[in-house]
């Protein structure tokens, strides 16, 4: 490189001081060869900055994101990730104050709305049923005992297991009439008689069985077994 | 976060996006420097498709080593540096129908071009255009290299310092023959000068 070429080369890339460059066009000005060969340069650095520019095409666009895009989860890895993902909670005092609210809110709805009890529904009415409860000594039977009274305001069961006292046992009603007892007694056999609004003594009318009750009315008979 | 809200954001932070699984974040990467990275390896390889597949290779290579990328450099600076490598890549190995390359070979210019003729005289514009792109092409890779670096993407010496991995004044000295050479073709377009 000579030295023309040298000052060329400084010029272009902006190396020149500012003494340097003066002095450099003056050198262009006086030397037409010099001049000649740095328009060239000039001209090939003005039209390489003109060149046009590719733009991307789209498919360029889609296929490299969709290769940088996550792998699509079956719905097994999407609930697997669901549930074992790290969550972090984030919380301030207004936020907690709220659910609190909301809290309360539920419970007291909960415990208003919730009935006193459970309802049982009248649908299959059976006589006594017995579930069976093993001792190391004499097992006990729970024997659930069930009337269908719609009008009655109360019901009761005496027999030999209560000592016929009606005031003992005493059936609770639940939803359609029906009046259900459970009772725990030893395996044997035993009569009985519900018991009406304190006066009416009538049969199981479900029982699988009566007896005369030796004074001309019929006695339920309930047979416990293991 | 959505998208437009990234838009905002700076390499750096996009970059530590992406490292937290937000491919969103990537993808405003590849929006933001694809341009730059499709021209460099057109101009590079002269091939509008086999350009974009060796951007495509860059973006996917800076994607999987994404968690080496130090954050005490400029994500553009590696992403540009990986870009070149694949296209010296390409050109050592995959030049078609014209066997490997020596890419690194400091080749010696064209003496057969005339020096002193008016480039510009005899040709529209759309034809210098032309003409250039070719000469560009027909430029030794090196000098190629640092030639569209410089007049095209118009970076400075710096930068390309980082991108290239070469001292100044060498890209100073390449950038410079290839300057010269593509005058001396283009003068060779209007022999009546």
């Amino acid at each position: 490189m000579n030295e023309h070429e040298l000052s060329i080369q400084r010029f272009l890339d902006h190396d020149l001081s500012p003494e340097e460059r003066v002095a450099f066009l003056h050198a262009v000005d006086a030397n037409p060869t010099l001049r000649r060969q740095w328009l060239n340069l000039e001209m090939v650095i003005a039209e390489a900055a003109q060149l046009p520019r590719i733009t991307p095409s789209a498919r360029f666009f889609t296929e490299l994101k969709a290769k940088v895009a996550p792998p699509a989860l079956s719905w097994w890895e999407r609930m697997y990730a669901a549930v074992t993902t790290p969550r972090t909670l984030e919380w301030n005092l207004a936020g907690v104050a709220a659910a609190a609210c909301v809290a309360i809110v539920s419970m007291t709805g909960v415990l208003t709305l919730m009935p006193e009890r459970v309802v049982e529904v009248p649908v299959a009415i059976v006589p006594a049923q017995t579930i069976a409860v093993g001792t190391t000594q004499q097992p006990t039977v729970f024997v659930r005992l069930v009337l269908l009274q719609p009008v009655a305001q109360s019901v009761s069961v005496a027999g030999d297991f209560n000592g016929w006292d009606p005031t003992q046992t005493k059936l609770e009603r639940s939803d359609g009439g029906v009046w259900t007892a459970t009772i725990p007694l030893k395996p044997g056999r035993y009569q009985y008689m519900f018991v009406i609004d304190g006066k009416q003594w009538i049969a199981d009318p479900l029982a699988a069985e009566e007896t005369t009750d030796g004074f001309g009315a019929q006695n339920a008979v309930l047979d416990v077994a293991i | 976060m959505p998208p437009e809200q990234q838009l905002g954001l700076d390499d750096a932070q996009l970059v530590a996006r992406s490292l937290k699984q937000d491919h969103e974040a990537f993808g405003q990467l590849i929006d933001r420097h694809a341009s730059v990275i499709v021209n460099l390896a057109y101009r590079m390889v002269g091939n509008h498709a086999e350009a974009e597949d060796l951007a495509q290779e860059a973006f996917l290579t800076a994607f999987k080593a994404l968690s080496t990328f130090r954050a005490d450099s400029k994500f553009s600076t590696w992403l540009y540096r990986i870009a070149a490598n694949k296209c010296k890549d390409w050109l050592r190995a995959k030049r078609p129908g014209q066997g490997p390359y020596d890419v690194d070979a400091d080749e010696t210019l064209d003496s057969h071009v005339a020096e002193l003729r008016t480039p510009e005289c005899l040709l529209s514009q759309q034809q210098v255009a032309h003409e250039l792109e070719q000469a560009i092409h027909r430029l030794p890779p090196l000098y190629r290299e640092a030639f569209v670096l410089k007049h095209i993407e118009g970076m400075s010496y710096e930068e390309m310092e980082q991108i290239l991995s070469v001292n100044g004044d060498t890209l100073k000295m390449r950038v410079y023959k290839g300057r010269l050479q593509l005058s001396r073709e283009l003068a060779s377009l209007n022999p009546s000068h």
